[in-house]
């Protein structure tokens, strides 16, 4: 690479980070590639306007018996691979049980991988669990749960710092919601969480507590204070 | 049942969009056209066409892309609309001297000022680079051309920028 195709590259996107040959020899491109960075953070803070309150129009009624579906957030993994995510989970819980599973240095930190690991719970729907389902997941004995603090679209059992504790996903204003009930996880207080792409909060509720994470946009403090208002430990 | 559900879960996918990306909807508009008023009024059609086409939206990976195509779309048919004709830089309405607010940042102003007179062919590509975080590739894609153009018009955008901002 010479002096006018770097230059050329660099000046289309400033982000280039070929030619590195080439730059550790010419001092005259790497003040060229300074000028050009330097440029770059006038012409982004240039063109960062500010920007006025927002007005929605308004929205006329769409007719929703013709919508079929609304489309998944993220795509429904396959049967193969359902199958293989319940082999690694069994084979994540049986190592965990042995002691060789991954270990966290605090729940939230384990909790954030769980979602991760999760990700098809994590979708844009608008089908309810059924009531079957929720009952499998959330037995009497565990919890009493009434449906007021929204749709819950997701619900499996899943293992938490070694418990089988009831991992259940709501629609919010941002996206789906995860709520793990764990009424054996005792914590001392409130406790924030935050993710890459996801926030949440850990409530001590009773002897146990509740996790819920949304997008970061997501106001999760209305959404707290349904999912306690609906939640009941029966222990 | 079903379908109050549908259309409350369509509203706030509609409200999660608009939250996320509505400042992106309007800088693009009013780079486009160069108009704060303008852009006003774009970004409130591009919102109702979002609204009525939301379900043709099947991953929301791609909100951002579908609904900055949207704004270019009405933007292009507010200009054909009104049959607006090019601004001319040294006849400014309020809400087109509006854009070029004066800022305390002389370097600033200067940039803007550079920004605002380039030529919309190199203009809008470099809004989708730097303000949108486009790709060459995806650049390419919302402007009907190919990647070697874009990557001659950016390189050009910003030699043009250089220039004035020197001279100035």
């Amino acid at each position: 690479m010479n002096c006018e195709e770097y230059r050329q590259a660099i000046a289309a996107d400033p982000s280039f980070d070929g030619g590195a040959g080439h730059l550790s020899e010419c001092a005259a491109c790497q003040a060229y590639r300074n000028d050009m960075l330097e440029l770059e953070r006038t012409i982004s803070r240039a063109l960062t306007l500010d920007v006025p309150e927002l007005n929605l129009p308004e929205l006329p009624d769409i007719d929703s018996s013709n919508v079929v579906a609304l489309p998944k957030r993220r795509l429904s993994p396959p049967v193969w691979m359902a199958m293989a995510a319940t082999v690694v989970l069994a084979a994540f819980v049986g190592f965990r049980m042995m002691g060789a599973g991954t270990e966290y240095d605090s729940l939230g930190e384990e909790l954030l991988a769980h979602i991760d690991h999760e990700p098809y719970g994590l979708r844009v729907s608008d089908e309810a669990v059924s009531d079957a389902q929720l009952e499998r997941v959330v037995p009497a004995q565990v919890a009493r749960l009434d449906h007021s603090a929204g749709l819950i679209t997701y619900a499996q059992s899943c293992v938490v710092n070694g418990r089988e504790v009831p991992h259940l996903v709501i629609q919010g204003e941002r996206g789906p919601v995860t709520i793990l009930l764990m009424p054996e996880e005792k914590v001392s207080g409130p406790e924030s969480v935050t993710g890459e792409s996801v926030k949440g909060v850990i409530l001590p509720v009773g002897n146990g507590s509740i996790a819920i994470f949304g997008e970061r946009e997501e106001a999760l403090e209305r959404i707290e204070r349904k999912v306690l208002d609906s939640v009941t430990w029966s222990t | 049942m079903q379908s109050t559900n549908t259309a409350i879960l369509r509203r706030q996918r509609f409200d999660q969009y608009v939250g996320v990306f509505h400042q992106d909807m309007y800088r693009y508009a009013a780079w486009l056209s160069r108009d704060k008023a303008i852009a006003e009024d774009v970004v409130q059609e591009a919102l109702l066409r979002a609204w009525k086409s939301l379900d043709a939206l099947r991953e929301d990976a791609s909100a951002k892309q579908w609904l900055l195509t949207i704004v270019r779309r009405e933007n292009a048919r507010y200009f054909e609309r009104k049959r607006l004709e090019t601004v001319d830089i040294d006849n400014l309405t309020a809400s087109q001297a509006a854009l070029l607010a004066v800022e305390e940042d002389r370097e600033l102003d200067d940039m803007r000022q550079a920004i605002y007179e380039l030529d919309d062919e190199y203009r809008e590509p470099l809004v989708l680079q730097v303000l949108m975080g486009y790709s060459t590739n995806e650049i390419a894609e919302q402007m009907g051309l190919k990647q070697g153009a874009v990557l001659t018009r950016l390189h050009r955008a910003r030699a043009k920028l250089k220039d004035k901002v020197t001279q100035q």
